[in-house]
């Protein structure tokens, strides 16, 4: 029969990644069975020794299987160089985006302010969906299709947002306006991570992923 | 055609891996075996926790230098759900570079005096 000890431990081996858990959970399970026999049968306080082991050893070993899986599964991520590209580039175009905006406020630039909506959208969607985007881009999701329903969903939201609360500032707001920012940045932002997506790192990291 | 690994590239081994290597070279052993021969030939400065275990037999199985064995010592005495695992010729080849290495450290040590030598 089960102990409560051995319950509890098949419950924690779900710390660990589903294959890794498949292949090693039964043989892990056997192992805890044996040290709980033998610390139980050699002191008073053996279980509470074999329990800080254990859970010492998970907070260790489980990120490492992780760690391990998700570097196996997404070689794109793999290259630092191409991640340090990919952050920069996005970076650099909501910097500008940013400093450019600024500049047309403080300056009054007719020509910038003209594009002011835009660039704006293209700031708060391109902080926030390119966020989302690189922390799903560490799953094995579709780097097109994760781009794609992100951008679409963040300048959705973000539209309505400001929809909404604009118009409590401002009755007279700029509605079709506001629309036709949102849906540049959305096409400048997808359009972005399609290009990436399509260039020679990810197509052979979509390749890897269909084999 | 694949490319031919060097024991040397390898090195310096990780604890965990020395260790499991080093248990195994005295034959097959199943996770407990190799855990309760760790814990004993290091005093039981060393005790292998199961992710640790069981991770680091996974590495060393993809990297060739263990099998798993169908055999069993004492096929009567043991439980047929328990997975035995043999040092293959390239993990025993591994396994003398590392102590080589070692070893070399120690003469190293033994000359500036940081330890003394063996009497013979």
């Amino acid at each position: 029969m089960m102990t409560v000890s051995q319950r509890l431990f098949h419950l924690l081996l779900f710390a660990y990644p589903r294959e890794f858990r498949h292949e090693y959970g039964p043989q892990m399970a056997q192992l805890f069975r044996d040290c709980y026999r033998e610390q139980t049968n050699q002191s008073p306080i053996g279980l509470g020794v074999l329990w800080l082991h254990t859970v010492s050893d998970l907070f260790v070993s489980a990120p490492r299987e992780h760690l391990e899986r998700l570097r196996r599964e997404n070689a794109g991520m793999s290259n630092p160089q191409r991640v340090v590209l990919t952050l920069g580039t996005c970076l650099a175009i909501i910097v500008v985006a940013f400093l450019l905006l600024s500049y047309g406020r403080s300056h009054q630039v007719t020509s910038i302010l003209f594009f002011g909506k835009a660039l704006d959208a293209l700031v708060t969607a391109g902080v926030v969906g390119n966020l989302i985007i690189f922390l799903l881009r560490l799953t094995r999701l579709d780097p097109v299709k994760t781009a794609l329903w992100t951008m679409l969903l963040v300048n959705s939201i973000l539209f309505v947002l400001a929809w909404a609360l604009g118009s409590r500032v401002d009755p007279q707001i700029n509605l079709p306006g506001m629309l036709i920012a949102y849906v540049v940045s959305f096409l400048f932002w997808f359009a972005l991570h399609w290009l990436w997506a399509k260039s020679k790192g990810d197509a052979e990291l979509a390749f890897e992923q269909r084999k | 055609m694949t490319k031919q690994v060097e024991p040397e590239s390898l090195l310096p081994l990780r604890p965990s891996v020395f260790h499991i290597l080093l248990a195994l070279s005295d034959g097959d052993l199943h996770g407990y075996g190799i855990m309760q021969e760790v814990a004993e030939h290091t005093a039981g400065q060393i005790k292998l926790g199961p992710g640790t275990l069981y991770g680091t037999i996974k590495r060393l199985l993809s990297g060739k230098l263990i099998v798993e064995v169908d055999e069993r010592p004492d096929p009567e005495m043991d439980d047929e759900r328990r997975r035995y695992y043999r040092l293959t010729d390239f993990g025993q080849k591994v396994l003398k570079a590392e102590v080589q290495r070692i070893s070399r450290m120690v003469s190293v040590a033994q000359r500036k005096r940081l330890i003394a030598k063996p009497r013979t």
